[in-house]
């Protein structure tokens, strides 16, 4: 690891408090009313760092918290606890003003190329407005000829930036949206499942842009996905989540060669592959439990076959072997 | 730009189904019609029912034109006052307009204002500016009108009463009715907020009220049309049911609503011209208003339109 | 487009069995198994009229199920897989609807019956599964009721007998403790108990073929593996035809023996998975397999089809791949292909011999 972090995640926890009704949070307790708060564990102390020029991907299945990983990162909700530094300063207590700088250099692509842009604003106003923000030096044909500029560099006809969203396809949705990142230059990227509502033949071409993109602007990305097909062409790290905790982070090569937790393992082998039957996977038992009541010790002991008892006591806590980090006392002990 | 803005809208599916409702058209052409007859009233009009000059007693109660003992000069027949019956539905079709679309700017701009910041804000402010439209809501408009009406021309007369009584019927309709504004658009505004282009602008760095008006202010405009024309039509109805009630318009300056009941005593002497006409006058108007909104309803909310 | 057709019509007015096409290329396709089909698709179409014109959604699709027999249904959003899947039930709302071709189930046209008849086929004879439970699943009954429901409407049945039946197909399908589950309303499930669920409600009635329409995409990963698993091991058990729609190429792979690709309304290649997925004819199909990541080494472009495809509006002359297929010639945008047969698939394709070496 040469390069230095860019981002780094010390012990970050998000939890959503359900809302309820005053009296549905009322519980007598031992004689006495007592106030009870259940909140949604989305983060229970996440630690990352993102190297830079890296394309770090985050996988796991619905509800495991990585789109709440990205949206913390993004500082689009505050975390519970725990900090997140951008080289060394921290962001994660700025509020509005005082992170301008940083929106500048972090950018971020969403998931639903349909609801990502305001539908009442031509393209050319939807990429301006970052551009102006950012770059109040720049005059109207300055920032004119940047949008011509960028709208190519993602495959869209300039002479279309005075159309709405709604004349575009899904795809071409998407690539606006990238555009809209890339306006105001940035270094670091976050794109939480950019891919996952297109079309496949569409897939291919705008993850074929973001790699582009990666090389030409030398960008470090995080990238959101469930999809690990995905993920071992484009990461060069990742980092598998589990209900609000990582359970194993390793370079790409490493990971789909050698996974080492059992969550990790039944993920790869429930892949649907070309020229392979189905019946291969790795079962797991029972089901995921709610983010409202996490059971103790390690969170996926529950569906585990190499569960122990140290297991359901004791929540692991994510060790370094070799290049490979794992959250698992199973690994730690040499039983597998 | 204005032709391609036009071939745009000729083109949308509003148009198409605009062109396809009988209802909608002829409801749009009337109001037109309601809209530029009474705005040129002082053109249009035979007499000025302002000028006490032109009112002679002598004429007064005549019957409509047609009728057997009507005067060809008075086309509608004429008043208890003598004054020309069309001419005065016109400059009072005028005022009850002007009230109506005031009183509902009024409401739309404290509605929208509060609603955008109790959805974009939430929490305890939410909160607080929800329970007031709740308790302003408990009180029907027009109980909260007349108390106010009557509380005002009792303290500062009548005389300044009558020289305030646009601006004070614009002000009291207006503030009573601001909650159904506020309701609206923070439920758009709430569902609106959850949209990811919403988080887009957020991560580009603009300021929370950059976001409200320039970004989602824009996408509720749908059911905020189709509730102002409800609402225009309804402040009418308010302030003709004040103007009936004496404590709106003064005859000498009438809307809709104090014609009405100036002529509500003549109506069993036979006289029921006075009353009758301008009741028609506003059911047709108030009934065009709301078969638009209907129809704005039907083609801007996207759940309906899948039917 | 209208070029062809009268010649169809011609085709089968002088020769019903024969495959619709008047291409001189060899058209008959060979089955494999008994000579009346579970279901037989016949050049159906089906049109969408829209607020200024009429759209054409399916054009000319034929194809056949088999009894027990695994088909999956490819394609990209709009292609017209579903359309395809629900006009089989006759389930295609207003705007749309059945514009010609005959659909025959058991001895009968689907498209000529009533309302009624069609009812009594639905749910009890052709069962369908669909993307989000929550569809099928009316989240005021329990699961019990929802289940028994489908079985007092198509048979006599008594109450208790409905009741056993219902826990042994919830058991079928790996419900843990299924008596307790029969009571129980949907919104206590998780989403892959859901669509478990929604699976025995298709099988209760025991019915011969099934048409799951993306059932695994709104599940996770090591669920979907489990459904997949799971609807592989009923179809083989109980002999159920199935059709699969679905944009996923790996599960069409792992489920299905049969695979029907479909572009902008119409059916583009058809034949065994196992050769679509390695030797496909059609530049469309070769170039959505070539997309995937894993053809191509990590950090590498990947194989990109140019363009998107066409809106049902400006589907150009011609093949309508055209515009985006890299070996497209003269004759592509002017003509639309026939289907020509290479071993167990049929392809409308100008350029598929030139795919052959």
């Amino acid at each position: 690891m040469s390069a230095a972090p860019l981002i780094t995640i010390n012990g970050l926890y998000k939890e959503f408090p359900i809302h309820k009704g005053i009296l549905d949070q009322l519980t007598i307790a031992g004689g006495r009313v007592v106030k009870k708060h259940e909140s949604v564990k989305a983060l229970s102390g996440v630690e990352l760092t993102v190297w830079k020029g890296e394309s770090l991907c985050v996988v796991g299945e619905s509800g495991c918290g990585k789109s709440t990983l990205a949206r913390v990162i993004m500082s689009l909700i505050k975390p519970t606890r725990g900090e997140i530094r951008y080289e060394q300063e921290r962001i994660d207590t700025k509020g509005v003003g005082e992170l301008l700088p940083y929106r500048k250099k972090m950018q971020m692509i969403f998931q639903n190329p349909y609801a990502s842009l305001n539908p009442r604003m031509t393209v050319r106003q939807t990429l301006q407005e970052p551009m102006t923000l950012h770059n109040p030096e720049l005059n109207v044909a300055e920032v004119n000829e940047r949008v011509v500029e960028v709208t190519r560099s993602v495959g869209i006809d300039p002479s279309w930036s005075d159309r709405y969203p709604h004349e575009f396809s899904g795809g071409q949705r998407q690539r606006i949206s990238i555009a809209r990142a890339l306006a105001v230059d940035p270094e670091f990227i976050v794109a939480d499942e950019p891919i996952s509502a297109l079309d496949v033949s569409i897939q291919a071409q705008v993850l074929n842009l973001m790699m582009d993109a990666r090389e030409q602007r030398a960008l470090t990305y995080l990238f959101i996905t469930h999809d690990l097909a995905v993920v071992e062409h484009f990461g060069s790290r990742v980092a598998v989540m589990y209900l609000g905790t990582l359970c194993e982070l390793a370079p790409t090569k490493k990971l789909f060669s050698s996974p080492q937790h059992p969550y990790t393992q039944a993920l790869l082998s429930a892949i649907p592959r070309l020229n392979q039957s189905s019946s291969d996977y790795i079962r797991l038992r029972g089901e995921v439990p709610t983010p409202v009541n996490l059971p103790d010790g390690c969170v996926f002991h529950g569906r585990c076959i190499h569960a122990s008892d140290r297991c359901r006591r004791e929540n692991p806590a994510l060790k370094t072997y070799a290049d490979t980090a794992v959250a698992c006392h199973a690994i730690e002990e040499g039983r597998i | 730009m204005v032709a391609a803005r036009w071939h745009q809208f000729r083109d949308s599916g509003f148009y198409h189904d605009f062109s396809r409702d009988k209802t909608a058209i002829i409801s749009f052409f009337i109001l037109c019609l309601y809209v530029v007859v009474c705005f040129s009233a002082p053109l249009v009009a035979p007499f000025d029912p302002y000028d006490p000059t032109v009112i002679d007693i002598m004429d007064s109660e005549i019957p409509p034109a047609w009728l057997e003992r009507g005067d060809p000069r008075f086309l509608l027949g004429t008043d208890a006052q003598g004054r020309d019956l069309f001419s005065t539905i016109l400059y009072g079709t005028r005022i009850s307009m002007t009230i109506g679309v005031c009183a509902v700017l009024l409401q739309a701009f404290l509605g929208i204002s509060l609603g955008m910041i109790a959805g974009y804000v939430g929490g305890s402010l939410d909160n607080f500016l929800m329970r007031i439209a709740d308790i302003q809501l408990s009180f029907s408009t027009l109980m909260v009108a007349i108390i106010f009406l009557a509380v005002f021309q009792a303290l500062f007369g009548t005389e300044l009463y009558e020289r305030l009584a646009i601006v004070m019927l614009i002000l009291v309709i207006g503030i009573a009715e601001w909650p159904q504004y506020a309701r609206t658009v923070r439920a758009s505004v709430l569902a609106e907020k959850k949209k990811e282009y919403v988080d887009a602008v957020r991560v580009i760095g603009l300021r929370p009220h950059r976001i409200m008006f320039r970004h989602i202010l824009p996408n509720t405009l749908s059911p905020i049309l189709v509730i102002s024309t409800v609402q225009v039509a309804n402040a009418i109805v308010s302030e003709a049911a004040l103007s009936f009630l004496g404590l709106g318009m003064p005859v000498t300056k009438p809307s809709l609503g104090s014609l009405i009941n100036s002529g509500f005593e003549f109506i069993f002497s036979g006289s029921w011209w006075i009353t009758i006409v301008p009741g028609v006058v506003l059911v047709i108007l108030v009934l065009v208003m709301n078969l638009l909104g209907d129809f704005l309803r039907d083609v801007l909310n996207p759940k309906l339109y899948k039917n | 487009m209208p070029g062809g057709v009268p010649c169809e019509v011609r085709c089968r007015h002088r020769d019903p069995q024969r495959d619709r096409s008047c291409a001189t290329a060899p058209v008959r396709i060979q089955r494999r198994h008994s000579i009346v089909s579970l279901l037989e698709v016949k050049n159906l179409e089906v049109r969408f009229a829209m607020r200024r014109q009429e759209l054409i959604a399916l054009r000319d699709v034929s194809f056949k199920v088999e009894k027990g027999e695994r088909l999956g249904i490819v394609g990209e959003s709009g292609a017209g897989k579903s359309v395809a899947a629900f006009s089989i039930l006759n389930l295609i709302s207003k705007p749309g609807y059945i514009s010609s071709g005959e659909i025959f189930f058991g001895g009968k046209d689907l498209t000529k019956l009533t309302a009624r008849e069609m009812s009594q086929i639905r749910g009890n004879q052709i069962s369908m599964v669909f993307q989000d439970p929550m569809m099928t699943l009316n989240p005021v009954l329990t699961i019990g009721t929802q289940m028994t429901e489908a079985l007092h409407a198509h048979q006599d049945i008594s109450r208790e007998e409905a009741k056993q039946r219902a826990i042994e197909t919830l058991a079928r399908v790996h419900i843990p403790s299924p008596a307790t589950r029969f009571d129980q309303y949907p919104h206590e499930l998780s989403g892959g108990m859901r669509q478990r669920v929604v699976i025995a409600i298709a099988l209760i009635t025991k019915p011969p073929l099934i048409i799951a329409d993306e059932p695994t995409t709104a599940l996770d990963v090591t669920i979907q593996a489990e459904i997949m698993e799971l609807m592989m091991e009923l179809c083989e058990s109980s002999g159920v035809g199935l059709i699969l729609i679905t944009h996923d190429l790996g599960v069409i792979s792992q489920m299905t023996e049969r695979a029907i690709v479909m572009y902008a309304g119409r059916i583009v290649e058809e034949g065994d998975t196992r050769d679509i997925i390695n030797h496909a004819y059609h530049p469309y199909t070769h170039g959505l397999m070539d997309a995937l990541p894993q053809k191509t080494k990590p950090g590498r472009r990947l194989n990109q089809i140019k363009g998107v495809m066409p809106a049902l509006s400006s589907i150009p002359d011609g093949c309508a791949f055209n515009p985006r297929c890299p070996l497209v010639i003269d004759l592509c945008r002017t003509t639309l292909p026939q289907f020509t047969v290479f071993g167990s698939t049929r392809v409308a394709c100008h350029r598929a011999a030139a795919r052959t070496d």
